[in-house]
């Protein structure tokens, strides 16, 4: 048999074996000694399983193999502790969220219900949410697109633009609370008008333009050039050029760009304690009043602190979850209907 | 193409109307009929968290008398509560401390000129709550609470705890202190009765933040009952509702008169003793802390309600006299310990009420 080509490998069922011996054997060793935990446990059989497949892949296998399965190994742990974050945030927040979202907590506001007693609901907030939120993209994604489309298609690489480049990476790192406190400085205190739904759809506003000028000046990047003379060689205007064949190529990049500034203001907590007074009633009117929002319900029922105040801030947190899903969901299908049949 | 499109345009704008017309502000269970109360119109107020919850009650007690009032709490912290109020943005400011000195200016200018007044109306107890295995009762007394939290006394077994304790198994373990790592009034009323009674063990400034060495910090009353509830011999203190809440066991206070219990009724007694340093119709409390009768619980904190004597809207001012004026009742007040909080009792009632009418 010596008189062969490849040499020995191990057998399909040998990871599996091995990741079965080391989870024994680490959990043999957590109960003799009691000394590591369950994330202890976790640890020491996945050591094990590291040191048992190198050494045996090694004298088996030879050091080629065995050094493959092990950067393997360690690039699929890699990607495990990478999501384990994300798993266990959408565990916890669906598993202590779904006791109390129910048809009453997504209809109901929480006008005149005690904090220490369950019932109630999110409504008033969810109205809020929509309303501002959508102010807010009424306002940022015409002037985000525009001013992507000047950067790209107009003035290319012209001081002005440089400015303006330049300008809407600071935007990008702007924190959240300092656009709130803009808006609260400029629009509440110096021009005297009451916080409102639509003070915060400002505040919420300067946080999506920079993501939106971002995402759409990359994906009209990546528009061909060749689509832009073949439209301008068969004498078509450039406006038009742009609205037919510029726009329609990257709408769904631009679409996922904005829907990103969406999810990202959505869940802002900060500008809105500023700029809205908290409700726990119903106002449909965004520009007078108090208006409750999701990410705001949550806040305050969470400092109410007591255990049915707690199960409506999760049932708050999975709702705000579920809506943005939503919107991510609408957006996508909008942007395959949109996009152009290849 | 052009005909999807209006559908879908039809379908998301259909979406959103049917969502906004179906919700409901009507959370009564039974009383859906209850009759129409007199007033009308929308209150905007902030400030103090302390009362966050007391106010939660009386607003929607408020707003079930009077569907026609809405009135919305934004439990912001005091500070935030008197500068919303100076700036307009509120109608009244809820605050654990009466007005500065330098903020007088300010909230005259925005009564137009007139006073503004703090009008005291929601009490409260700070409790040192513990957790020792086996100890169901526990003396203190201001001297051994301010070696706990200064890290002076370490031991649960310290002979100068055992003094106050005989007869108690205390255990020879290490004390685990908690403390408020934010901004708090009940850091800062802990610390004025700390200040008070024994000056020559707590040297150190008193305040919103906790500045003395040792312990670890939590945020928020309920962030420390928490942390103490979870940690075996520790200690820590908070306000009286969330000893109830987290079923903990508070210390009892000896300020030499003998040892006091943490209960609403204790501490009522000794808000009731204030003196009144305000002028006219402001009611900013002086509180004797050193109090050692042997019935008043010394470690308490006043939430005032902070509004213009006069010059408010008149719309508003009526709005807000109603408001107060049903939360200065003996309905309102006697709903307070049942939640944990401490009401305003005897001849302070009756002045809180005087100010209240005072309003215009």
């Amino acid at each position: 048999m010596s008189t062969q080509l490849r040499g020995s490998i191990l057998p399909k069922w040998f990871a599996v074996a091995l990741a079965g011996l080391s989870i024994g054997s680490a959990v043999m060793i957590e109960r003799t000694t009691s000394v590591a935990g369950v994330g202890g446990t976790i640890t020491l059989a996945v050591l094990l399983y590291l040191v048992l497949q190198t050494t045996w892949s090694f004298t088996v296998e030879g050091r080629r193999h065995a050094i493959d399965r092990l950067f393997a190994t360690l690039m699929y742990s890699s990607f495990v502790i990478a999501a384990l974050p994300l798993a266990t945030l959408i565990w916890t927040v669906v598993s202590k969220g779904i006791k109390e979202l129910d048809m009453n907590f997504l209809s109901h506001s929480m006008r005149s219900v005690s904090p220490s007693k369950p019932g109630g609901g999110v409504y008033h907030a969810l109205l809020g949410t929509l309303e501002q939120v959508g102010i807010a993209t009424l306002i940022a994604v015409p002037i985000g697109i525009l001013t992507a489309l000047y950067l790209v298609e107009y003035a290319r690489g012209g001081r002005l633009a440089k400015a303006i480049s330049f300008f809407v990476d600071v935007m990008t790192g702007v924190p959240s609370i300092v656009a709130g406190l803009f808006i609260y400085t400029a629009f509440v205190l110096t021009f005297g008008f009451d916080r409102s739904g639509f003070a915060a759809a400002l505040a919420l506003t300067i946080l999506m333009l920079p993501v939106i000028v971002r995402a759409t000046e990359e994906m009209l990047k990546i528009v061909p050039a060749d689509l832009r003379e073949a439209s301008l060689a068969l004498g078509i205007p450039k406006w038009k050029t742009i609205l037919r064949i510029v726009l329609p190529t990257a709408i769904g990049g631009i679409i996922t760009g904005v829907m990103l500034a969406v999810a990202r203001v959505a869940g802002e907590t900060a500008p809105l304690l500023l700029t809205t007074f908290l409700s726990q009633s119903i106002n449909q009117n965004p520009f007078a009043g108090p208006q409750a929002a999701i990410p705001t319900f949550i806040w305050d029922q969470i400092s109410s602190a007591t255990p049915a105040s707690l199960d409506r801030a999760w049932a708050g947190a999975l709702t705000l979850i579920l809506l943005i899903m939503v919107f991510y969901g609408t957006a996508k299908l909008i942007a395959r209907y949109y996009a152009p049949k290849a | 193409m052009k005909i999807t499109r209006i559908a879908i345009a039809t379908v998301a704008i259909a979406t959103t109307l049917s969502l906004t017309a179906c919700g409901s502000d009507n959370n009564a269970s039974s009383s859906a009929s209850a009759p129409a109360g007199g007033v009308t119109g929308a209150l905007k107020a902030s400030g103090s968290s302390a009362q966050k919850n007391a106010m939660a009650e009386w607003v929607n007690a408020f707003q079930t008398a009077n569907p026609g009032a809405t009135i919305d709490y934004q439990a912001n912290g005091s500070g935030a509560g008197v500068q919303d109020f100076i700036n307009a943005q509120t109608d009244f400011a809820g605050s654990d401390s009466a007005l500065k000195p330098e903020e007088v200016a300010g909230a005259a200018a925005r009564c137009a000129g007139n006073n503004a007044i703090d009008i005291p109306m929601v009490g409260g107890a700070i409790a040192l709550a513990y957790n020792i295995d086996g100890v169901d009762s526990l003396v203190l007394d201001p001297k051994t609470t301010a070696g706990i939290f200064t890290g002076k006394i370490t031991k649960w077994n310290d002979p100068a705890i055992a003094a106050l304790n005989a007869g108690v198994a205390l255990p020879a373990a290490t004390i685990a202190s908690f403390h408020r790592s934010d901004s708090s009034g009940t850091t800062d009323n802990f610390t004025k009765w700390l200040i008070a009674t024994t000056p020559d063990t707590y040297t150190l400034a008193g305040g919103k933040d906790w500045v003395a060495p040792g312990g670890q910090g939590a945020k928020g009353s309920d962030g420390v009952a928490s942390s103490v509830a979870s940690t075996k011999n520790s200690i820590g203190y908070m306000e009286l509702s969330f000893v109830q809440t987290q079923n903990l066991k508070a210390a009892k206070i000896d300020n030499g008169g003998g040892a006091v219990e943490a209960t609403s009724d204790a501490a009522a007694k000794t808000i009731a003793a204030a003196t009144v340093k305000g002028t006219g119709n402001d009611l900013a409390l002086n509180i004797d802390r050193t109090v050692a009768d042997g019935a008043s619980y010394p470690i308490v904190l006043v939430t005032y309600e902070i509004t213009c004597e006069k010059g408010l809207d008149a719309a508003q001012a009526a709005l807000v006299k109603s408001f107060l004026t049903y939360t200065s009742s003996d309905e309102a007040q006697g709903a307070l310990s049942g939640a944990g909080y401490v009401p305003i009792t005897g001849d302070l009632l009756t002045k809180v009420r005087a100010s209240v009418a005072a309003i215009s």
